[in-house]
């Protein structure tokens, strides 16, 4: 049998394990709606008991521990898909306006003045010698060539906004791993001291979230609660309370932004997150647009210039160059394309040299459906080209949902493992607040018995 | 033990209410504009076709158009020949009176000075131009392609070439622009200026009346055969013009074909998105509202 004393401090100790355990409680309903908040439980545990009289007693309550209720796996796979999602994100923002450039359903694109072009040299072969038909071929070409100029460039300045954005996430990314690597301290610290670090790992958690919205970013476990995060390709990005930042620094011949990390050069090694897309952008997707759009321009006005330099002028001299010589290797015919002739009489419609003659101009037709560009007619090479823009985007768009709906599923999962629930904690304060009233009852009448018990010595008077 | 759910409903109720709105934006979208495809990610396939179609389509109106100024330089040309047959009729008349053997010689000189006018008039006939092109000159189209030449046996000179233009009136198809005047007016098969020429010389000496009128009247058939490209060309524009504004409709509907929206189905796909939405709104109001366990703890 215990002492009485031993039974009033085994009281005192529930109760004070029921107050710690009601203040968990609270913290839990009072984070009900903070993101990344992560529940808290408490176990309780006996604490040792002691022997008196060859018996032993139980002495009573602690807190073993609180921990909060974490998957790391789920937050794993959370936070891999949050990179894909990021990722084709940052890519359909851009591609949402590259298609504007191309869309076809709403008159924008080339298909127009294209089609306009032919048709004014179509206009033309009816009678070769009216100036009038002569400008309005000459303005149809200015405006397909004026056309070619607006798509690329705004093609060239979507690139930039690209490469700006290249240079913003990495110092985001820098500014996140460095916080990082300072939670990792604390983190460490209050596990040395035995301390349920779980706030820390929720803030960790929800900097890790955001970086993974920027970069690929593994996080691998070291056992005394630190992390270490690499990239996927295993760039180094935190370790321990130490974080690398990562360097942007132009290109010397593109002029774009590349990553450095620790002197060298990572960029081709980044696959995940809003930086991952905006390379996607910057260096894959608008370039071969660009080249697809280059080697239009340039082979129709090489063509077109070696049939105007076939035939005879209005005047009945031998033509020259319609449009300007596209620069060699095509890289850039979009964008410096421009019509050559200013005088209409220039047009070299005539193969005969009499100003009603039209073969040459009709030559110039018919390469309207000659397989000029890479063997194709130049509607059908930019037919195909709508139709790459539009299936780019199209299928980074149905990504992007799948992962969506991913994401929505992984948070329910690691909301049903660590999500607080007020019935719960309702239920669990209802439970901890009685335990609490019993051993106040409890040590209420062991104060009593020991006054009993301290008065047994002293001489009762009747009153 | 029951498998714990997450407590927190409320990104899964946005989300679905999210879904139901884009659901109802794209309704209306497709009911306003009556479009099933508004950019080239909708459907890449389609928009790239619809590259095609509208290329073709456009492509068509452009024939159109010169189906329109060409068949008013053919009916210029028509009319043209429509005339010199009648000069030529008049020559044949003016010849047959002038081989009547009671006629002075006087008589014949008065008609040949007639026949003199009919030649001016069909000289000034073969001159024709339509806007500013000499449309009897092969392709030599800025100078005028006749003029007087008293030393040639026709009387005239042809400045122009045999050269004969095409035009494309639809895909793969084109059509002759022109009839060279010397295949028209000095042709060796019956020459009309040199004809009308023969006729004034021999009115105005008296002689070789009758080889001068059968010369007239071969000029007369050469000049009707000729008259015979520019019906058939006129026909072919007219044909042409039909299958062109057939072509155009066929396009139409292919267009609508590939991004139109079929508005019945449009339309009921609306309304159920919209009940969806009035669901999904009302089924997260009700949620919302639930009362907790601590409704009751008193």
């Amino acid at each position: 049998m215990g002492t009485l004393l031993s039974s009033l401090n085994t009281a005192l100790q529930a109760m004070q394990a029921e107050q710690e355990a009601l203040s968990t409680t609270t913290n839990n309903i009072a984070n009900a709606n903070t993101p990344g908040y992560t529940r808290q439980t408490v176990s309780f545990t006996e604490t040792p008991p002691v022997e008196y009289a060859g018996q032993l007693f139980g002495t009573g309550v602690g807190v073993a521990q609180i921990t909060s209720q974490r998957d790391s796996l789920l937050q794993l796979r959370l936070d891999q898909e949050t990179q894909q999602q990021s990722k084709f994100d940052s890519f359909l923002n851009s591609m949402g306006q590259v298609q504007t450039l191309f869309n076809e359903t709403a008159g924008n694109g080339l298909q127009g003045p294209l089609t306009a072009f032919f048709n004014s040299l179509q206009r033309l072969s009816t009678n070769p010698s009216d100036t009038n038909l002569r400008q309005g071929v000459l303005s149809a070409s200015r405006n397909l060539a004026q056309s070619f100029n607006n798509i690329a460039s705004s093609l060239s300045q979507l690139q930039q906004n690209a490469d700006l954005s290249v240079t913003q996430s990495v110092g985001q990314i820098n500014e996140l791993t460095s916080q990082v690597a300072k939670l990792n301290t604390e983190i460490s610290a209050a596990q040395t001291a035995g301390q349920n670090p779980g706030t820390f790992m929720d803030q960790r958690d929800q900097l890790i979230k955001q970086l993974s919205g920027l970069v690929d970013v593994s996080v691998i476990g070291t056992g005394n609660g630190t992390v270490t995060l690499t990239t996927s390709s295993g760039v180094a990005l935190v370790v321990g309370n130490q974080s690398n930042p990562l360097t942007a620094q132009a290109d010397p011949t593109t002029g774009f932004q590349h990553i450095y990390s620790l002197g060298s050069d990572v960029t081709s090694s980044l696959t995940g997150g809003a930086l991952a897309g905006a390379l996607q952008i910057r260096d894959q997707t608008i370039p071969t647009i660009t080249g697809a759009l280059d080697s239009l321009a340039s082979n129709l006005s090489s063509s077109i210039n070696s049939v105007n330099q076939a035939g005879f002028d209005l005047n009945g001299a031998a033509g020259g160059n319609f449009f300007t010589v596209p620069p060699p290797g095509g890289t850039g015919a979009a964008a410096s394309l421009h019509v050559a002739i200013t005088d209409p009489a220039k047009i070299a419609a005539s193969l005969n040299g009499t100003p009603g003659d039209n073969a040459n101009v009709s030559a110039m037709l018919a390469l309207q459906n000659q397989p000029i560009v890479n063997g194709q007619s130049p509607l059908s090479a930019y037919g195909n080209l709508v139709f790459q823009v539009g299936n780019e985007t199209s299928s980074a768009q149905s990504e992007s949902t799948a992962a969506q709906a991913t994401i929505l599923q992984l948070q329910n999962q690691i909301g049903s493992v660590s999500g607080v629930s007020i019935y719960e904690e309702s239920v669990n304060l209802v439970q901890f607040e009685r335990a609490y009233q019993a051993a106040a009852q409890v040590a209420g009448i062991i104060n009593t018995l020991t006054a009993t018990a301290i008065n047994l010595g002293q001489s009762t008077t009747a009153a | 033990m029951t498998i714990r759910v997450n407590p927190q409903i409320l990104p899964d109720l946005l989300a679905s209410l999210q879904a139901s709105q884009q659901n109802e934006q794209n309704g209306v979208q497709q009911v306003s504009t009556g479009r099933r495809i508004n950019k080239p990610s909708d459907d890449p396939a389609a928009v790239a076709a619809l590259v095609n179609n509208n290329a073709q389509f456009s492509q068509d109106a452009q024939f159109q158009v010169n189906l329109g100024d060409l068949q008013s330089r053919y009916q210029v040309a028509d009319s043209v020949m429509n005339s010199a047959v009648q000069l030529m009729t008049s020559a044949i008349s003016l010849g047959a009176e002038g081989a009547n053997g009671t006629l002075t010689a006087a008589n014949r000189q008065t008609i040949a000075a007639q026949v003199a006018g009919l030649q001016q008039q069909m000289l000034s006939l073969a001159n024709t131009s339509y806007q500013g092109a000499y449309i009897f000159a092969g392709t030599n189209v800025t100078a005028a392609p006749f003029s007087q030449n008293p030393s040639a046996p026709s009387g005239v000179s042809y400045n122009g070439n045999s050269a004969v233009t095409s035009v494309q009136i639809s895909e793969g198809q084109s059509i002759q622009t022109n009839l060279p005047g010397d295949q028209i007016f000095t042709n060796a098969s019956g020459n009309v200026f040199g004809a009308l020429n023969d006729l004034v010389n021999s009115l105005n000496s008296s002689t070789g009346m009758d080889a001068a009128n059968t010369e007239v009247q071969k000029a007369f058939n050469q000049l009707n055969t000729q008259r015979v490209f520019y019906g058939d060309a006129l026909n072919q524009v007219q044909s042409k013009e039909n299958f062109l504004s057939q072509d155009k409709i066929n396009l139409s509907q292919q267009q609508t074909n590939l991004v139109g929206a079929d508005l019945a189905e449009a339309i009921t796909n609306l309304s159920q998105a919209q009940v969806t939405a009035q669901a999904t709104l009302s089924a997260t109001a009700q949620v919302l509202n639930l009362p907790t366990l601590l409704n009751y703890i008193k």
